[in-house]
């Protein structure tokens, strides 16, 4: 624009002094006849960087920088819809604060940049330092559900294959570790039997404590849709509170916290009585098992020794219809009704709908079920309801897990970057599996060890201790996002070093010594993959900032200086593609096959098990599965020790770890909004999203708050036995919680709620129950 | 002084193909109660457009607003931020000769009714229609794609 035509603008009465920079940008543009046309952009294909749907976005850029993003119509997933987190994705790369250079902590506590080589060195160093000293069990790395396939193979290998130890486990753990062992404990191995498609072929969706308008919104207008063409579709709701998906239901079914188990069991107790058990599926497809469910022994990984290390391994042995028969008999209809505090009606309709033949049932189910004292076993019985009346392993008919995290399937689960997992659903405690990953990485017998490591909480119980001195953490905000988070805050002089690779300055990035910035999203090439087992890849768009490197050139260079290049013999600047192809190997004939690098270019995303180039929608489905040699029904083919039959476990009710009392008369729920992603670090750098939410708040019962003397934006505090803090209370919002409960959103690193919630974890998958803890709430 | 409703336009979306934010605060009321059929002029607040997405396909994007559309509840920000949008192609839509009807120069996709912004108290000045009455726009004016042209296989 020149200055005639700004004085044009001025001339024209525009008060130039009231305008935002923006506004005036936007006039002067205007003035000067400016425009783009969005054929002047190149728009490549990415996931979507936020939440396990994996949304198909097309990226327009212009001159290195993204200027735009539409829902690409050629998506499977998305069809060309977002929501708002995705349509506002390109302000998350642009924020102010990006960092930009490696820093170092200095004594007086601020921060010095350093050079890449200087960083990198001092990482190698630390860790080879600890290594010497206190052996693989005093290194620590925690990673992500955000990390790209590569940046969590590029650690597996390194910490597991190049350190020798265990120590790595990612933030999925506090996120879908009980639906891993879920899947793991009934089929043998890992994710969903069925996809989106279930969305346009069944007939009744139940959520099970997911709030899935807001936290899966596309998928949620796919079965919107579903209900828009076939107006006798239900969606039920079973939830802890009236979220945005209640207002959808044809029946909201409003439980206790921890109730869930009781209600599913009452709705098996109804399939049996009713006569509603498929039993030729079951005789063929089934067998049943039992596990450990004493209370005493189990405990909740929060109490006693406990607290430091929670170990506790259950034992399954061979059960039987008969002896589920007797089992259900505790879980009569009204008895559960009281437990639970539902209308035993409502019990009765879900059996009836499980129980309709000629329906297709699907579960639904995220962090309600999955951050659960008894998370892997309200898992079994979300599944449980599907192998008695056959209900899965077709179209329209299976349970579904829904995940948080874009990869939390394709890199956690998958790639296996957990304390005890390896690729492909291999496990570190048995020798033939650590033999595969050895050979296929090329490194001696023996090397890779096989105790399990430290899984996220006690990582951080043990870094807290002194156990764990080194720690890399990268992607995630564990500063936020663990529970309890008091026991966690760093003392000075503690002698520990830990190394944070993100994107944005976090209350993680405040207590590092060391601060690595990492390329985003389309910055650098990548592998998502998603909730329904499609893996979906990208390039590279546009340069990362300053001198943001990706998580996995960081790793690879550290082992390089650790004298570890050996594990990534790839040119410097054309590793990707030999990279998948490695670690495709661990996938090629187990039934979780990956498809080539070259096919997953070509592809909006394609869903493993991809064989001969062809991905398949519905596992161990005659018809569908390539690994099925059938002509009808189901093959469980990778459950080896139920003799290839999905296994059905029994599961009791038992109580929260924590529940109210005089003193702490209400219940705390965490969870997210629709607005920002997880702990907000990306999210609240976008002006449209922050205003929007600016900020946590404490959703109340209008009977309480009228009780309390507290209105909608009155100041509260909140008690817990470990923490308090003041927000504003919000009554009448979008959330209505029960009586007695009171409902705090975690992304906002202000006010960390999570220094009030309990570390409390389910037995089997050592996911903290975030859901359930007891508070205090007063005016402040 | 007002601003130009191009200006409004622009400040309401982080860039052209983004969805504007709700520009007055909640009204507890469903927002189809204002923003259907030919949108509803409320008094006191002024006239509300009715929405662009007509039966988008298979995706019910007329069920869940809020899934793209946010209040804004506060004018701060958390931190500055850079980002610089696609801006709205000002330019007309292409004609195969003078007379002819021209091609939309924007995808369809969730702007099945046209009408929405191109006619009624609503519409711009420089996109307004001069035939509103003619309701089936896509008779006439087809949607460029940006592919290019026929090729034979």
């Amino acid at each position: 624009m020149n200055r005639r035509t700004f004085l044009k603008v001025l001339g024209s009465g525009v008060p130039v002094a009231a305008f935002s920079c923006r506004d005036r940008r936007e006039a002067e543009r205007l003035a000067a006849g400016e425009s783009v046309n969005p054929s002047e952009l190149a728009w490549g294909k990415a996931p979507c960087r936020y939440c396990g749907t994996g949304c198909g976005v097309e990226v327009g850029v212009k001159d290195g920088r993204v200027m735009a993003v539409r829902g690409d119509e050629k998506s499977p997933v998305n069809r060309g819809l977002l929501c708002v987190k995705g349509y506002h994705l390109p302000a998350m790369l642009y924020g102010a604060d990006r960092l930009l250079h490696p820093q170092r902590r200095l004594p007086d506590g601020s921060l010095e940049r350093i050079s890449w080589d200087q960083a990198l060195a001092l990482v190698a160093d630390k860790f080879a330092h600890t290594l010497a000293t206190g052996g693989p069990g005093e290194v620590a790395v925690y990673g992500s559900g955000q990390w790209t396939v590569f940046d969590g193979y590029a650690a597996v290998k390194w910490v597991k294959g190049g350190m020798r130890s265990n120590n790595i486990d990612p933030n999925a753990r506090l996120c879908m570790a009980s639906a891993v062992m879920g899947f793991m404990t009934q089929f043998g191995s890992d994710e969903p039997m069925g996809c989106y498609d279930d969305f346009e072929a069944g007939d009744d969706f139940v959520l099970w404590g997911n709030n899935m308008a807001e936290m899966h919104p596309v998928l949620f207008s796919r079965i919107l849709e579903r209900k828009r063409q076939k107006p006798d579709v239900r969606i039920v709701d079973v939830a802890t509170r009236r979220t945005p998906s209640s207002q959808y239901a044809d029946l909201y079914v409003e439980i206790r916290p921890n109730t869930d188990l009781a209600l599913a069991n009452a709705v098996l107790h109804l399939l049996v009585a009713n006569g509603a058990v498929d039993r030729a599926f079951v005789r063929d497809n089934v067998v049943f098992m039992r596990g450990v469910e004493d209370l005493e022994e189990i405990g909740y990984g929060c109490y006693g020794e406990q607290a430091e290390r929670y170990v506790f391994k259950d034992r399954g042995r061979p059960s039987s219809f008969a002896e589920l028969e007797a089992f259900l008999a505790d879980y009569a209809p009204a008895r559960a009704a009281e437990i639970c505090g539902v209308p035993e009606e409502q019990i009765r309709a879900l059996a009836s709908l499980y129980g309709d033949r000629g329906r297709g049932t699907v579960s639904l189910w995220c962090m309600g079920v999955n951050q659960h004292v008894r998370g892997t076993w309200m898992n079994n019985l979300i599944t449980d309801l599907h192998l008695l009346t056959g209900k899965i392993g077709r179209p329209g008919a299976n349970p579904f897990s829904l995940t948080g995290q874009p990869s939390a399937c394709g890199t956690v689960r998958e790639v296996g970057t957990l304390a005890n997992r390896l690729p492909a659903d291999m496990l570190v405690t048995r020798p033939e599996h650590r033999a595969k990953a050895e050979e296929i990485w090329g490194l001696e017998p023996g090397t890779i060890p096989a105790q399990p490591g430290y899984h996220a909480v006690d990582m951080f119980r043990a870094l807290a201790r002194g156990d764990v001195k080194t720690m890399w953490i990268q992607t995630t905000n564990p500063w936020v996002s663990l529970p309890n988070l008091h026991r966690f805050e760093r003392r000075p002089g503690d002698g520990r070093f830990i190394v944070v690779s993100d994107i944005y300055p976090t209350p993680t990035t405040d207590v590092a010594d060391l601060i690595l910035p990492s390329a985003a999203w389309v910055e650098r090439e990548g592998v998502f993959g998603n909730s329904e087992r499609r893996s979906q890849q990208w390039e590279k768009l546009v340069e990362p900032p300053g001198e943001a490197r990706e998580d996995a050139w960081q790793i690879i260079e550290v082992a390089r200086r650790m004298g570890m290049g050996h594990l990534f013999p790839w040119p410097e600047d054309d590793w990707h593609e030999p990279m998948w192809e490695e670690y495709r190997r661990f996938t090629l004939g187990t039934g979780k096959d990956l498809a080539s690098y070259a096919e997953l270019r070509a592809a909006r995303g394609l869903r493993w098990p991809v064989v001969d180039g062809k991905e398949t929608p519905y596992r161990y489905a005659a018809g569908f599965d390539p690994y099925v040699k059938k002509a009808k029904g189901v093959h469980f083919y990778k459950a080896k020790a139920y003799g290839e039959r999905a296994a059905f476990w029994l599961r009791p009710y038992q109580p929260a770890a924590e529940v109210p009392d005089e003193e702490y008369p209400f219940w705390l729920t965490t969870g997210r909004v629709l607005e920002h992603w997880h702990t907000g670090s990306m999210t609240r750098r976008v002006g449209q999203l922050h205003r929007a939410v600016p900020a946590a708040y404490a959703e109340l019962n209008r009977a309480d708050a009228a009780a309390l003397g507290i209105g909608d934006g009155d100041r509260v505090r909140l008690r817990s036995r470990r923490g308090s803090l003041e927000l504003e209370a919000r009554v009448d919002g979008r959330g209505q919680p029960p009586r007695g409960t009171v409902f705090v959103p975690f992304f906002d690193e202000s006010v960390r709620i999570n220094e009030l919630t309990l570390d409390a974890m389910d037995n089997i998958s050592k996911e903290p129950d975030y859901k359930k803890c007891a508070v205090r709430v007063e005016r402040a | 002084m007002a601003k130009t409703p191009a200006v409004v336009r622009a400040e309401r979306r982080l860039y052209d193909g983004a969805p504007p934010v709700i520009p007055h605060q909640p009204l507890g009321a469903a927002c189809i109660a204002c923003h259907d059929g030919d949108g509803l002029a409320v008094p006191d607040l002024g006239y509300a457009p009715p929405m662009p997405h007509a039966a988008t396909a298979g995706m019910s994007a007329l069920s869940h607003c809020q899934q793209c559309h946010v209040f804004q509840r506060t004018g701060e920000r958390f931190r500055d931020n850079s980002f610089a949008g696609l801006r709205q192609d000002l330019r007309r839509g292409r004609r195969l000769y003078g007379g002819a009807p021209p091609v939309m120069p924007h995808p369809v996709f969730m702007r099945e009714n046209c009408t929405a912004c191109h006619a009624g108290p609503a519409a711009r000045e420089e996109i307004r229609t001069s035939h509103p009455e003619r309701r089936n726009c896509r008779q006439c004016h087809l949607e460029e794609r940006l592919s290019g042209g026929f090729q034979r296989p």
